[in-house]
């Protein structure tokens, strides 16, 4: 089916109420609301477009409308699908798609936390990343930090007539937070936790002998060695099991994507590294797709080979750490985790000789690559694939994956079916390990990787075991990857035209998205013409995999919730964002 | 009795603990080396030659911490709780005989402090006063998660004590006697560890459960309890649970090497008693390897499956040994005795095969 | 010597291990600072105010627990006398120990069918 028969079927189908989208330089197409429900429902069941991806929102002070942006694909592969529904500024509501993609669930909330858009018929509209209490929705564009100079990077004159202030100079302490009127911080409890409570509910069951036993609510985080960070789980208990279990995030926040917009396009990139700190280059990788199709350029050959071989090194370091933190997590007192993490280091040499930094990379640009490859490091990387890291991961397969305890904690627990894990927008290794063949990587190829020989790994019992033997299987994938690429790397160019450090973007939207290590990891710009972002939005993998953490945790054990979390892998710098 | 007499015994007392004082800090350093070792790192190795001196500079640091107690805590217990769970470490030791009587200074001295007739019911009825001080922290603390902890554990130890004291069974089959140097010298032949050597490896994984030590230290799970029972506690206190694990864990490698591996026995030990601390030094020290090596080398089980192994499969394979350890004694035929007992064994770990593979196809 | 002067060197000793956790206690309490506040003095829940009771009614379940491990560490002590003397006694009476075995273990095996092994 092409693109046009599509838009006529669609046409067909919906003729009032669905339009395109033609704004200069946007795709897609603009649903009015009250359509949306109707709409989305045909989507998924008519269209099969059963992926919703990503949702998000856009502000446009200028025509006082608010914009929620939806990107939807087929799990059997293709382009994706844009639509948009916008709605007036003032009493922004939109209703909301979480019966139709339960997936939508915390991206609402987050929408609604930092754009204000109230998602009429969502059950749980709580702020997620900021916390309950917190004055105006930031991403809105008339929101002002407190006491920021300026709005946009670069500024006009840092410091006019030669003297300067210093920011914490005119923010006494305490003084550089906004509150609404009549706050105290003092004397605040945060209004969210009842609610949180209360959507555990229930201290006390009977049995049926009426034998009483009280539930205990416990937190599990933010100060807890499991968690990978700073995140919390609320959970209600029965003895050891898990009655009801809510995830709370937001610890890290710290806005990227306002300070992105305050960015030039540029200074995005190493900014992109803080999101997934383990995985820079994947980061980087996602946003120089991002940017250059808004600014419509072409890589060299020899960029994009070193840009596979970056991204696929990057996966198998991550993935090597996450077996490793997983195998901790069911409490391996560190021996698999330091193994691991020996051949990380392997891995994280060559980074440091390649781009000068072991972790926050930021070593792709517009077009090309900040730099070539240096002497010697191809043949590091060549030693590296074609002998020590098949060898150590065969290594590793053997000494875990048949251990009867590991096998006991994680065959059968923390179950995800294959139709809940496209409903919850589960992305990457949670994705692929449910039974759905799903890899960006050849469902909707970007970059160079259509030249490849490669499997997508799948396997089919969507348990904490495939979970984590998915990952070695992506990890032996990767390594056919780069040993193609190391022997295909042609010399060359390795950036096109100039570098560009300011440039000028045409107006327009554009959504990249790569096959990172933890999922689809999506980056929505939208343009305005200037050298700032007008919107910079991160579809973040780790964010919307956790909107399947509390369904399989329901019902497991204490223990087995970090199991699943472990599963999962997530990078708080990602989630919080 | 005269006063020499309690002097000796004082001394030997203070020596004995001071041993089990110098082997728990000395410990914490073997671990943490031997572990650093398996898992491709270094270890401690600055306070003093190769780290030599790093559990003193611990005890240093521990002693002059700030401890605090939580304000919900219920007070006296929280404070009792860390005692009453060192001493059973510490008297656990009392009736193990560390080597045969030797001579000092023209008295004859026994290397031991009591060799009494009931050794074996002692250390099982010292050794399960020990979770009287977890449960009792975990309750004091007014915290959910010690809560748990000293729930858990206390399950835990009483699940696994049941196997431990049916071992016991089985070692006073073979030697008809509960006196420990009996044991000890009944084993002159073949270390009972050759005679009933499923008892010996119940026995260990019992002790593990016991001690809280992985792959079944559950009740400090930190990944899922944050550090469970001992979460409030803070400097000395919590130094004393620390010290009551790893003195424990010396009593009970003496204890393990004295009812199978031998005890104090060796080569020429009829010549030379003096001998005898030295060869227990020796077993203690690799069967303490051992304790570290399945740490780094296990994950943690799950609390259902560990009690579900302590019940299901522990408790009828250790009843099953006192079973056959009384038929081949009765029947005078002791080879029957390792190959049945073989035979148990293997049957307990294809049970634990089935039981992994009916999970399988469950939710 | 009488036959009870081993408990003798067994109260000498309990008496010394006793001092050892009380000296350090109190060593430590005289040496370290104390400059106690309520946050520090605050129960520790991950950095979370603790909400509802920790002290609250358990599963009975655990209970039972202990009821059956009662049981059958009551048996293990009887066992340990038969075991001392299984030479000397008759046939006899290894058949009865035999048969309070076997019963005990119908006891196991009728509460591992009720269900009471479950750890939930």
């Amino acid at each position: 089916m092409t693109e046009s028969d599509f838009a006529t079927r669609l046409n067909d189908r919906f003729p009032e109420g669905v339009t395109a989208d033609e704004r200069e330089g946007y795709q897609g197409y603009i649903i009015a609301a009250d359509k949306l429900i109707e709409f989305a429902t045909a989507l998924r069941d008519e269209f099969e477009f059963d992926y919703l991806s990503s949702v998000t929102g856009v502000d446009y002070p200028d025509e006082g409308k608010l914009e929620a942006v939806y990107h939807a694909y087929k799990t059997i592969g293709g382009a994706e699908l844009v639509f948009k529904v916008q709605t007036d500024r003032e009493n922004p509501e939109i209703p909301s798609l979480i019966d139709i993609y339960p997936g939508a669930d915390f991206q609402e909330r987050e929408a609604w936390d930092l754009l204000g858009i109230k998602f009429t018929g969502h059950p749980d509209l709580r702020r997620i990343l900021l916390w309950e209490g917190f004055e105006g929705h930031p991403l809105r564009k008339d929101w002002q930090e407190a006491y920021y100079e300026a709005d946009k990077k670069p500024f006009k004159s840092r410091w006019p007539k030669a003297e300067y202030t210093r920011a914490e100079a005119k923010n006494p302490y305490g003084a550089n937070v906004k509150y609404p009127d009549k706050f105290d911080p003092e004397k605040w409890v945060p209004e969210g936790e009842d609610a949180l409570y209360g959507s555990l509910a229930k201290y006390e069951t009977t049995d049926k002998d009426g034998l009483k036993t009280d539930h205990l609510t416990v937190n599990l985080g933010p100060q807890h060695p499991s968690t990978h960070g700073v995140f919390r789980i609320a959970a209600t208990l029965d003895g050891e099991k898990i009655m009801n279990l809510n995830p709370v995030m937001g610890y890290l926040h710290r806005n990227h994507e306002k300070i992105g917009e305050r960015n030039t396009y540029l200074q995005n990139m190493p900014f992109t590294d803080r999101l997934d700190y383990l995985s820079s280059l994947s980061n980087n990788f996602g946003y120089a797709i991002a940017v250059e199709k808004l600014i419509g350029i072409e890589v060299p050959e020899r960029a994009e080979y070193i840009r596979v071989i970056m991204a696929e090194l990057t996966r198998v370091q991550n993935h090597l750490f996450a077996i490793g933190m997983f195998l901790n997590d069911i409490g391996a007192f560190f021996t698999p985790s330091l193994y691991a993490i020996e051949e990380r280091e392997l891995v994280l040499d060559v980074f440091e000789m390649v781009t000068g930094s072991r972790m926050m990379c930021n070593y792709l640009r517009f077009g090309g690559l900040a730099r070539d490859l240096p002497d010697g490091s191809l043949q590091k990387i060549r030693d590296l694939v074609f002998d020590r890291l098949p060898r150590k991961t065969d290594e590793m397969d053997r000494f875990l994956s048949e251990n009867e305890i590991l096998r006991s904690r994680t065959v059968g627990q923390g179950y995800l079916s294959t139709e809940d894990a496209i409903k919850y927008s589960a992305a990457g290794p949670v994705l692929r390990a449910s039974g759905v063949p799903y890899d960006i990587r050849r469902a909707d190829p970007y970059s160079i990787y259509d030249r490849f020989k490669f499997d997508v790994a799948v396997r089919y019992n969507g348990d904490i075991y495939d979970r984590y033997y998915i990952r070695l299987d992506e990890i032996r994938e990767s390594i056919k990857i780069l040993q193609q690429a190391v022997e295909q790397i042609p010399e060359g160019e390795i950036q096109t035209g100039k570098p560009r450090y300011q440039m000028k973007v045409p107006k327009g939207e554009s959504y990249g998205r790569v096959e990172g290590p933890k999922g689809e990891l999506g980056f929505y710009l939208v343009s305005d013409g200037t050298g700032n972002p007008y919107r910079y939005h991160v579809r973040a993998p780790s964010f919307i995999n956790l909107t399947a953490f509390g369904p399989m945790c329901k019902g497991l054990k204490v223990a087995d919730v970090v199991a699943v979390l472990g599963s999962i892998d997530i990078v708080l710098g990602e989630t919080d964002r | 009795m005269d006063s020499a007499l309690i002097w000796e015994m004082v001394i030997k007392s203070l020596v004995l603990i001071l041993a089990l004082l110098t082997g728990f800090a000395y410990l914490t350093y073997y671990e943490r080396r031997g572990l650093a070792r398996i898992q491709s790192r270094v270890g401690p190795n600055r306070a003093g030659p190769a780290g030599l001196l790093q559990p003193i500079a611990d005890a240093v640091k521990l002693i002059f911490k700030e401890e605090f107690t939580p304000g919900q805590a219920y007070k006296v217990i929280f404070i009792l709780a860390p005692i009453i769970t060192v001493i059973p470490a510490i008297l656990i030791t009392a009736t193990v005989p560390w080597g045969g009587t030797v001579t000092i200074g023209g008295r004859e001295v026994m290397l031991g402090i009591a060799d009494i007739n009931i050794g074996v019911l002692y250390i099982m009825s010292v050794a399960s006063i020990a979770v009287y001080g977890v449960v009792l922290a975990g309750w004091a603390s007014n915290n959910k998660y010690a809560m748990m902890g000293g729930l858990r554990s206390t399950a835990q130890m009483i699940s696994y004590e049941l196997a431990l004291g049916l071992s016991f069974v089985g070692v006073i089959l073979l030697a008809n006697s509960m006196r420990m140097t009996e044991i000890v010298e009944a084993q002159r032949g073949l270390w009972f560890a050759f005679l009933q050597p499923v008892g010996a490896v119940v026995f260990f994984f019992a002790t593990l459960a016991e001690l809280n030590r992985g792959p079944f230290d559950m009740p400090e799970a930190e990944q899922e309890l944050s550090a469970g029972y001992n979460v409030e506690y803070s400097g000395m206190k919590f130094a004393l649970f620390f010290m009551a694990e790893y003195t424990k864990m010396v009593s009970i490698s003496a204890i393990i090497a004295t009812l199978f591996w031998g005890g104090y026995r060796g080569p020429f030990i009829d010549t030379m008693p003096g001998l005898g601390p030295l060869y227990m030094f020796i077993k203690i020290f690799f069967i303490l390897f051992m304790m570290i090596w399945v740490r780094a080398s296990w994950p943690r089980i799950r609390y259902d499956r560990l009690m579900d192994l302590g019940w299901k499969i522990l408790l009828p394979l250790s009843l099953s040994l006192v079973f056959i350890n009384a038929t081949g004694i009765l029947l005078n035929q002791m080879w029957l005795i390792p190959l049945l007992s073989i035979g148990a064994g293997f049957l307990a770990i294809q049970a634990i095969n089935l039981s992994l593979r009916r999970k399988e196809n469950a939710r | 010597m009488g036959s009870q002067t081993p408990w003798v060197y067994v109260g000498i000793f309990v008496l010394v291990g006793l001092f050892i956790p009380i000296a350090a206690i109190a060593i430590a309490t005289f040496l370290g600072p104390k400059k106690p506040n309520a946050i520090k003095q605050s129960t520790y829940e991950c950095g979370i105010e603790t909400v509802g009771d920790s002290w609250i009614q358990f599963k009975a379940q655990y209970y039972i627990f202990a009821l059956v491990f009662l049981i059958f560490d009551v048996e293990t002590v009887f066992l340990f006398p038969w075991a001392v003397s299984l030479n000397s006694l008759g046939i006899f009476a290894v058949f009865e120990g035999i048969i309070f075995i076997l019963i005990l273990l119908a006891g196991l095996i009728y509460a591992w069918k009720k269900g009471m092994l479950e750890w939930a």
